[in-house]
């Protein structure tokens, strides 16, 4: 139900980790949802592309894992990172 | 020109803000011996009127407030502070739960060492409050009569992160087709370490059982 709000705070997320890495690319963002969360990946996948759509962003792939638990958690990002 | 790919390995909370607030609001309660129990049912499961019925039994020396949050209006906070005790009404103007920036916010200007108990009232929803965390001592989950016995598994997460699961408007159990004992076997087979207490907060039928359970001791000063 507050979907939204948490592909705003995994994007929240991701803007502070690129941060230290200006001209980088995030290419990749994972995140474990777990079946006690109350998240539901596909209502959580649709509001993250909704708010990356037009921004910087738009290229970044959610990728989800799901889980037993009743974990929400941010695992791993990927940033790519283009030297001349 | 080359490409490289890092990979950055994050491993925290995706709520680690939320959960940062939290602790440091947990860590003020235990600071003050403040016991806080954080209310969540569905919109209409009776959060308001237990909250009443509860005020109601308290001496008026006890030391205790409220919180209650609502999408909009600040009709249960006049509700409840007809009981002579705090009561802060917290409008999240859209928002389908309470988080723990909202109740910093909400407990600005009151002193933590004059309470020993604090009622939050979330917002009446069974899915978005149980996310996040109010640095409550415990969360407390209402299921109403007429809601039905299936409740714990179609919203499994609130059961199983709940201490406690008060069922509520048992007088209505002779006019609706509501069995107590399978709406108890579905919430432990969510979690089977979770208390059950049976109450009406019409009758006042089982609020003596509820008002133990409050009144059990709150997190030891720090």
């Amino acid at each position: 139900m507050h979907e939204l709000g948490i592909a705003n705070s995994i994007l929240q997320a991701v803007e502070t980790e690129m941060r230290p890495h200006p001209g980088a690319r995030a290419v990749r963002i994972a995140v474990t949802v777990g079946a006690l969360s109350g998240i539901d990946r596909d209502s959580l996948e649709f509001c993250f592309g909704a708010l990356t759509k037009g921004t910087p962003f738009e290229s970044l792939a959610l990728d989800v894992k799901e889980a037993a638990s009743d974990e929400l958690e941010l695992t791993c990002l990927e940033v790519e990172e283009t030297t001349p | 020109m080359s490409t490289t790919t890092t990979k950055v390995p994050l491993e925290r909370k995706v709520l680690s803000e939320n959960d940062r607030l939290a602790a440091e609001l947990r860590a003020e309660f235990a600071r003050h011996g403040v016991r806080c129990l954080n209310l969540i049912g569905s919109p209409g499961s009776g959060k308001t009127a237990l909250l009443e019925r509860t005020l109601g039994a308290f001496d008026p020396a006890m030391r205790v407030a409220v919180l209650t949050g609502d999408i909009q209006t600040d009709a249960d906070a006049r509700r409840l502070a007809r009981y002579g005790f705090p009561a802060r009404q917290i409008t999240t103007a859209g928002a389908c739960h309470l988080d723990a920036r909202m109740v910093t916010k909400a407990l600005e200007g009151w002193d933590l060492a004059r309470l020993d108990l604090l009622f939050i009232e979330n917002v009446g929803n069974l899915v978005c409050p149980t996310s996040y965390d109010l640095g409550e001592a415990a969360k407390v989950v209402l299921l109403s009569v007429p809601e039905g016995e299936e409740k714990p598994l179609k919203y499994p997460g609130i059961f199983f992160k709940s201490k406690l699961m008060v069922l509520t408007k048992i007088d209505l159990l002779p006019y609706v087709p509501f069995r107590p004992e399978d709406a108890i076997a579905n919430a432990r087979a969510i979690q089977p370490g979770i208390e059950i207490v049976q109450v009406s907060s019409t009758t006042g039928e089982g609020l003596e059982k509820w008002m133990e359970w409050v009144r059990r001791p709150g997190p030891p000063r720090t």
